[in-house]
């Protein structure tokens, strides 16, 4: 009997093994390094990785599991795809069919809704992270910029797969959803027709959202964070106290390089020659960082398979543009939005998200203050942590009031006290 | 590497949860209900096989998903997924949902599915979701005690011997003057909501209890309740879960019209053919009597004949009409049920009834019993309004003259008097009929009023 690391080891040995495997499983450091850089898969990541950055509190994980939720939507998404016909005569149906009569049909859809409303979330909270430990600051300001691009492209392919049941749920989110973009000044009702092809929500608004949830939007996402995770690498790795690096003597995969002022593939910054110096504080990628991917994704996906498996995604009555629910609700993520929207349309469903867009972009560039970087809510940061916080509260309790507090007429009502519809 | 050691028993616990959770998705997704009927079903063929080859045939039974697809219908009924047994009549008696399903000769399963009649949801696989008793789903199976309101989806309501709660529940409707106040087949008033699709929108229970105590169920309706029997409630709640609008494709509509005698009296009257032919001594001389023809001519002459006359009879001066095949059958089928039957018994000939009949056919026509009564007793309360706090009887017609009776009918009386001047308007009032009623039916109107009301010597 012989254990799978010998039959691995063998089967890396043959000719076959030796085409696919440039390397054979790493035994040295210098070997590990190859293995990283010679994988198209592994060669994302760095060779070698700072202590800080492994470590799970400085990042909570947010990130990746943000793109590992991105993956599994795809996966689903595509499955899901062959089974689905975006016109109001077959959508709904196709929802049907897929609870009771396609094998695994059911898991899958509540795969993708699941891991839908998780990414938004996850995404959200990635953003929190990197504001609290000030990883927007120089050299990684351009890279919170596409960040916030991600997020405000999260939201939309959320919305965008909100429509396609083509349920009462769907269609009324959606039609809240878009008469909140109707409210902007001048472009407002433009950018309504646009997205719906038409003044209500119909057939050509359940195509355009299709095409942009299937195709576009996807695309421009994969695109994003190719850009986002290459500027992670170009700037540095994750953000860190004490950069740049104190250097110390390269160790034995200084053999590789001798006459350049880079380590093996990573940054060594400063103004002097870094010949034969490498980062102090680091670990091969191969294993310390791959091994704690993989387990990230297994407790991702035990998280997206435990609720697909308990908990069905939501299918309401046919869509019906004569019964309007009451109240009608956006999603969920819009939810505070909506609630904005109710004090005011103007001011809170344009002037108010406007600003804050604005300034989640500019927010880098305003931000002078250097120092704690790394850290979490460092001292010298107390205002912009102070300030953001503010903002996040008010958006969880604006969200929160509207989901569970927002009865007929958009009226105030105790969610134990009568039952609230919550669009899930 | 030592360093990743602590992480193995992580690597361990979510490894096997992972596992676990997709081993239960997939039992979750595997072990279905509807599997177990089919074993059953299956189990119990290959007991009643007898020779070998029905052992064979048995044994080679599917376990798979059936369904019977309806384009026209816009359906897709998977109840026979369960119900395995509807044509085969060795099941009669057995319990659901092995049971066999009698008498669908007119009806073939392949052709009409199961959910038109039935109603649920044809697409789901699990017996809750199937009958419809799930949240979200609009149209639960219909109780066997309703199940004649699904004739009217296609049928016409007075057209079948065989649904005569229905039949029932139309004749209650004309004569409770619904129409007076709803629309429905976009005739009738406006004071209440159109009937049209009332029968996808309501539950049968939210219709009997809303025919007992309207105002209970629509906070301030003004809707008279219906005193009848509870009978009578569930016909006229029967007919009204009829009416759901639903537009069925040609092969359907095709088929709503049954070859039979009712059908061929219909077309008989439509086409006018007593213009030219006689039945018992009354019509046109141009063609000959029509009471024994079915006795001279052949079946065969009969149907070539209403295909094309001249086919038959050279000389002929009937034309051709181009009834559709089914339309020949139930001409055929009438015609032989005449053998010299009184005409008048079977077609009524407007010209031959009295004003004061015909005027009584408007009155229903339009429903104005309704408010007035069947017989123009009055009675129904009017909130506020003079006259008893009631809508006014038609006998006090007497005094006045034809000229305003007629104004009252055709422009009608939108702010009826009050009883307390300051007090809110009557909840219901006369519509205007003008744009409606033609001048004929106007006069005859007039004319069965004026009878309603009693002789000189009787007034009080």
């Amino acid at each position: 009997m012989k254990s799978p690391k010998q039959v691995w080891l063998w089967f890396a040995g043959t000719r076959v093994g030796r085409s696919i495997f440039r390397v054979g499983l790493p035994e040295s450091n210098l070997g590990r390094m190859q293995a990283m850089v010679s994988s198209f898969l592994l060669h994302l990541h760095p060779a070698k990785v700072h202590r800080h950055s492994l470590q799970f509190s400085s990042t909570l994980g947010l990130g990746l599991i943000s793109l590992y939720l991105f993956l599994l939507l795809c996966i689903t998404g595509v499955a899901l795809m062959f089974f689905y016909v975006p016109s109001p005569e077959h959508a709904y149906d196709n929802m049907k069919d897929l609870e009771f009569v396609v094998s695994a049909g059911m898991i899958a859809r509540n795969m993708h809704r699941w891991s839908a409303h998780l990414m938004v979330l996850c995404v959200f909270l990635h953003m929190c992270r990197v504001f609290y430990t000030g990883g927007y600051k120089p050299p990684r300001e351009f890279n919170w910029v596409v960040g916030v691009g991600l997020f405000v492209m999260t939201l939309v392919l959320s919305f965008t797969g909100y429509l396609l049941p083509w349920d009462q749920l769907a269609f009324w989110a959606i039609t809240v959803g878009t008469n909140i973009a109707g409210y902007a000044p001048v472009i407002g009702k433009k950018i309504q027709f646009l997205l719906l092809g038409g003044n209500i929500v119909g057939e050509s608004a359940l195509l355009r959202f299709y095409v942009l949830h299937v195709v576009v939007l996807p695309a421009a996402v994969v695109f994003m964070v190719a850009l986002h995770l290459w500027r992670v690498r170009k700037d540095g790795g994750l953000s860190r106290p004490g950069e740049p690096d104190v250097l110390v003597p390269q160790s034995e995969t200084g053999r590789l390089s001798t006459n350049k002022t880079y380590g093996l593939m990573e940054l060594a910054r400063g103004t002097s020659p870094a010949v034969g110096l490498d980062p102090a504080d680091e670990l091969p990628a191969w294993p310390h960082l791959v091994f704690r991917e993989v387990l990230l994704f297994l407790a991702t996906m035990a998280v997206v398979m435990f609720l697909s498996v308990f908990w069905n995604a939501p299918l309401e009555e046919f869509a019906n543009p004569a019964h309007p629910p009451n109240p009608a609700k956006a999603p969920w993520y819009f939810l505070g939005l909506q609630e904005l929207v109710a004090y005011s349309a103007f001011w809170g469903g344009v002037v108010v998200p406007a600003l804050l867009l604005v300034a989640l972009v500019a927010l880098p560039y305003l931000d002078r203050e250097r120092a704690g970087v790394g850290v979490w809510f460092a001292r010298e940061r107390r205002v912009a942590v102070t300030l953001f916080t503010l903002c996040v509260v008010a958006a969880v309790i604006l969200t929160v009031i509207g989901t569970y507090f927002r009865g007929p007429n958009w009226g105030w009502v105790w969610p134990w006290a009568a039952s609230v519809v919550v669009p899930h | 590497m030592d360093a990743l050691k602590r992480f193995y028993p992580w690597f361990a616990l979510l490894g096997l949860a992972v596992g676990g959770l997709v081993l239960a998705g997939y039992y979750k997704d595997e072990f279905r209900e509807w599997k177990r009927w089919q074993r059953d079903y299956n189990a119990q063929e290959l007991s009643r096989a007898a020779t070998p080859e029905q052992k064979e045939q048995a044994r080679a039974l599917p376990v798979e998903i059936r369904q019977i697809v309806l384009p026209g219908l816009q359906r897709v009924d998977r109840c026979t997924t369960c119900h395995l047994a509807v044509e085969d009549p060795g099941y009669a008696g057995y319990r659901q949902p092995l049971a066999y399903h009698p008498s669908h000769a007119q009806h073939p399963f392949d052709k009409f599915g199961c959910t038109i009649c039935h109603q649920g949801q044809g697409r789901a696989t699990e017996r809750e979701a199937a009958h419809g008793r799930v949240a979200h789903w609009e149209h639960p199976m219909l109780a066997m005690k309703y199940i004649e309101a699904s004739c009217a989806k296609c049928h016409a309501a007075t057209d079948l011997p065989r649904s005569p709660l229905l039949a029932r529940g139309r004749a209650l409707f004309d004569e409770q003057g619904c129409i007076g106040c709803h629309k429905l087949g976009g005739f009738g008033g406006n004071l209440g909501p159109e009937l049209d699709r009332v029968g996808a929108k309501r539950s049968p229970e939210w219709l009997a209890k809303h025919f007992k105590s309207p105002a209970e169920l629509v906070t301030g309706s003004s809707m008279p309740p219906v005193k009848r029997s509870d009978a009578d409630v569930t016909a006229l709640t029967l007919f009204m879960l009829g009416q759901t609008g639903e537009r069925l494709t040609e092969y359907y509509v095709s088929m709503k019209t049954i070859p039979g005698p009712e059908l061929g009296q219909r077309l008989f009257s439509q086409k006018g053919c007593i213009g030219c032919h006689t039945v018992g001594g009354k019509g046109g001389k141009v063609g000959p009597p029509l009471d024994d023809v079915t006795k001279r001519r052949a079946p065969d002459w009969i149907v070539k004949h209403f295909r094309d006359p001249a086919s038959v009879s050279p000389e002929t001066v009937m034309p051709k009409y181009n009834f559709t095949e089914p339309e020949i059958r139930a001409l055929a089928a009438f015609l032989g049920s005449l053998t010299g039957a009184d005409i008048s018994a079977f077609m009524k000939i407007p010209s031959q009834a009295s004003p004061i009949e015909r005027g009584r056919a408007v009155y229903l026509k339009f429903g104005c019993g309704g408010c007035h009564g069947a017989n123009g007793e009055g009675g129904v309360p009017n909130r506020n309004a003079r006259a008893n706090q009631q809508i006014p009887a038609l006998t006090a017609a007497n005094d006045v003259a034809d000229v305003f009776l007629e104004s009252f009918v055709t422009e009608g009386i939108p702010d009826p008097a009050k009883l307390d001047p300051n007090g809110p308007k009557p909840p219901i009032y006369m519509p205007a009929f003008g744009d409606k009623i033609s001048e004929g039916e106007l006069a005859d109107l007039i004319s069965y009023l004026r009878s309603l009301q009693p002789a000189p010597n009787e007034k009080p």
